[in-house]
């Protein structure tokens, strides 16, 4: 026997979450078309994001959600200041300029995880925020959190605003130019080293931003970030690496895949289930389920 | 280039008479220094064996592994559960462990060695944590609790042997293990032809494949035997350390070092991976004895990692053989001045 009123309340729950999701994937999908580095670094952003939340909250009457214009302004530069390393490390004369790369953002992960970890301690912090609570009751369907609901809100939002200035913009379409071709890009004159940081700091900012939302959701821990790192490495790989359409669909699917598994099975094995997910598709069919990405090469 | 002589060459007199004082320093460590300082020794051996193990598969043949901890853990739980749910001898886990992680290298090597770059780095990691997250659920491997090993004279080959559980004796066993590691990697990568081969399937794999070379025989080969070394420290540790846990040996952070010593000391080079791993295995050791904070390494290490990528990529032993110079850095640091272009 199903409930249906909790199967209709996990579904809720599965698709709001996984509207924060999408914004974290979108945003690690492009970075990957423009620098065509998988950034490992891509978990500690959110993490980081949460800790600010964490920090600044209290400076602003305890509310969280004050804290993300700073954490979105901060991210971009932060962001904007950190592409020029990895297009340096990746471009030029020095050998396995893709191993390079690689290390270099699993280098930025180490020392951001260790940072917060050595000044905040082990433990877990609440990111509080007392506008965002309680729920709203929906007849017939159920309760829509309000930290969720406002989270997802978020992220459609900031999804689509992304997506207007990718699709819409003079801007938008030098950074796909870029993703299209590096080279190329720049016989049309584009500035790419412009917009190659434009388009890292934008991923920065969305994905910090994520993180002030999902630490209100749930808390802000100096260990949260390998699990983003493995939902965001997920949804690329189920999407097919730089292919920004199939993100979306697999960030819903990974909401709602956590909410599912959490409740029906167990919360133990739901990284299980991700990681034999991401290892399987990766060899069955390495440009995603539809086909799509960027073949391995 | 900065023109001066590498600086292994400067050293006065004849090499050999380096090497045999630091075999003969190697040699009476426990009883020159004490028990405390064994312990540090061992660490520090282990960890070198480990880091070429990495450098095998990551450094020689270019495939980032990402996983690579993962085999450190099945080692261990190989032997723990050995001894611990069969009751078994040291010996008889270490064998199982041996065998356990050739066998599962291969069947992973087939499917995951024809994704290269990003994909290989992605899957390994993937496969290690779903390794890692399976060991915490199942009850063979002590699940979250772990798994205690038993630690007497007997454990060892079965029968008491009085000396067998002494720091002195775990010294011996990883100063061993690691010379071998060190033996082996440079007579198959350094001075066979196989080495020539994984070098240049390294370098370009459809050259390689042209010249004859069956690259996917060598790549798994290549895999298997840098596995298997990860095991075999994984079994002494897990036995020596006496309890083990799924979030301490399978742990990322494992697989995090390998990769961080071997690129540091100098990707596939010989002698890179002591260098680093000397270098951050003592960072941590010092970091905890004197700084009192145990996790300030993280952060250190993260700077180191950055700034040799940025600035010697070939590691230490690259500064050493004057392979980077002043020169290199400054036209460095202008070329990446270069790329700041936001406003």
């Amino acid at each position: 026997m199903v409930d249906i009123g909790l199967f209709t309340q996990i579904v809720i729950n599965g698709l709001l979450l996984g509207g924060i999701y999408v914004t974290i994937g979108v945003g690690f999908s492009l970075a990957f078309g423009v620098l065509e580095v998988v950034d490992f670094a891509v978990g500690e952003y959110v993490m980081v994001g949460a800790f600010m939340g964490a920090v600044l909250a209290p400076l602003f009457g305890a509310e969280g959600v004050f804290v993300i214009p700073i954490v979105l302004v901060v991210f971009f530069a932060v962001g904007a200041l950190i592409q020029p390393l990895i297009h340096h490390v990746t471009t030029g004369d020095r050998p396995h300029p893709l191993l390079m790369g690689l290390v270099f953002t699993f280098g930025l992960a180490t020392f951001l995880r260790g940072s917060v970890l050595t000044i905040f301690g082990p433990n877990s912090q609440d990111v509080p925020s007392s506008l965002l609570t309680g729920g709203i009751e929906v007849p017939g369907l159920g309760t829509f959190p309000v930290v969720r609901t406002v989270t997802a809100v978020f992220g459609v939002t900031g999804l689509a605003v992304f997506m207007y200035y990718l699709y819409r913009t003079r801007g938008g379409m030098a950074i796909r130019a870029i993703a299209e071709d590096r080279t190329n890009a720049r016989l049309m004159g584009i500035n790419i080293n412009r917009y190659q940081s434009i388009a890292y700091g934008a991923y920065a900012a969305l994905t910090g931003s994520a993180g002030v939302f999902i630490g209100m959701t749930f808390n802000a821990s100096p260990g949260m970030g390998l699990q983003y790192t493995a939902f965001a490495f997920f949804m690329v790989v189920l999407a097919g690496m730089g292919y920004l359409p199939g993100v979306i669909v697999a960030g819903i699917v990974l909401g709602l895949t956590q909410s599912f598994t959490a409740v029906y099975i167990s919360g133990n094995a739901v990284l299980l289930v991700l990681f034999a997910i991401i290892y399987v598709v990766l060899l069955v069919s390495p440009a995603g389920i539809l086909g799509k990405g960027e073949w391995a090469t | 280039m900065s023109g001066s002589a590498p600086v292994l060459d400067r050293l006065p007199g004849d090499r050999r008479y380096w090497f045999l004082a630091l075999g003969v320093l190697l040699l009476a460590w426990p009883f020159l220094f004490g028990s405390f300082w064994a312990r540090i020794g061992l660490g520090a051996l282990m960890w070198i064996g480990l880091a070429q193990s990495w450098n095998m598969i990551g450094g020689y043949a270019g495939y980032l592994d990402f996983g690579h901890g993962a085999y450190f853990g099945i080692g261990g739980f190989a032997a723990g559960i050995a001894m611990v749910q069969f009751g078994y001898p040291f010996v008889v886990g270490f064998a199982l462990a041996i065998v356990v992680a050739a066998v599962l290298a291969y069947l992973v090597a087939v499917p995951t060695l024809r994704l290269t770059g990003a994909y290989f780095a992605i899957a390994t990691w993937a496969l290690a944590e779903s390794i890692k997250q399976a060991a915490l659920i199942l009850e063979i491997t002590g699940g979250t609790f772990g798994l205690s090993l038993p630690r007497s004279p007997d454990t060892f080959i079965g029968i008491a042997v009085p000396f067998a559980i002494s720091e002195t004796f775990f010294y011996y066993v990883m100063l061993l293990l690691c010379a071998a590691t060190m033996l082996v990697t440079y007579v198959l990568f350094e001075r066979h032809e196989f080495g020539y081969r994984v070098k240049a399937l390294r370098d370009d794999q459809d050259a390689a494949e042209s010249l004859g070379i069956d690259t996917t025989r060598v790549k798994r080969q290549v895999y298997v035997l840098s596995c298997v070394v990860a095991a075999v420290f994984g079994s002494v540790y897990a036995w020596y350390i006496v309890f083990i846990h799924p979030n301490d040996i399978l742990a990322p952070i494992v697989t995090d070092r390998m990769v961080i010593m071997a690129l540091l000391g100098g990707l596939g080079t010989l002698t890179g991976p002591i260098f680093g791993g000397l270098l951050v295995f003592l960072l941590q050791r010092l970091s905890s004895v004197f700084l009192g904070s145990s996790t300030f390494y993280l952060p250190l290490i993260g700077t180191l990692i950055m700034i040799t990528v940025l600035f010697a990529p070939s590691g230490i032993i690259g500064i050493l053989r004057g392979e980077i110079g002043r020169d290199d850095v400054r036209k460095n640091l202008k070329e990446l001045g270069e790329k700041f272009d936001l406003l």
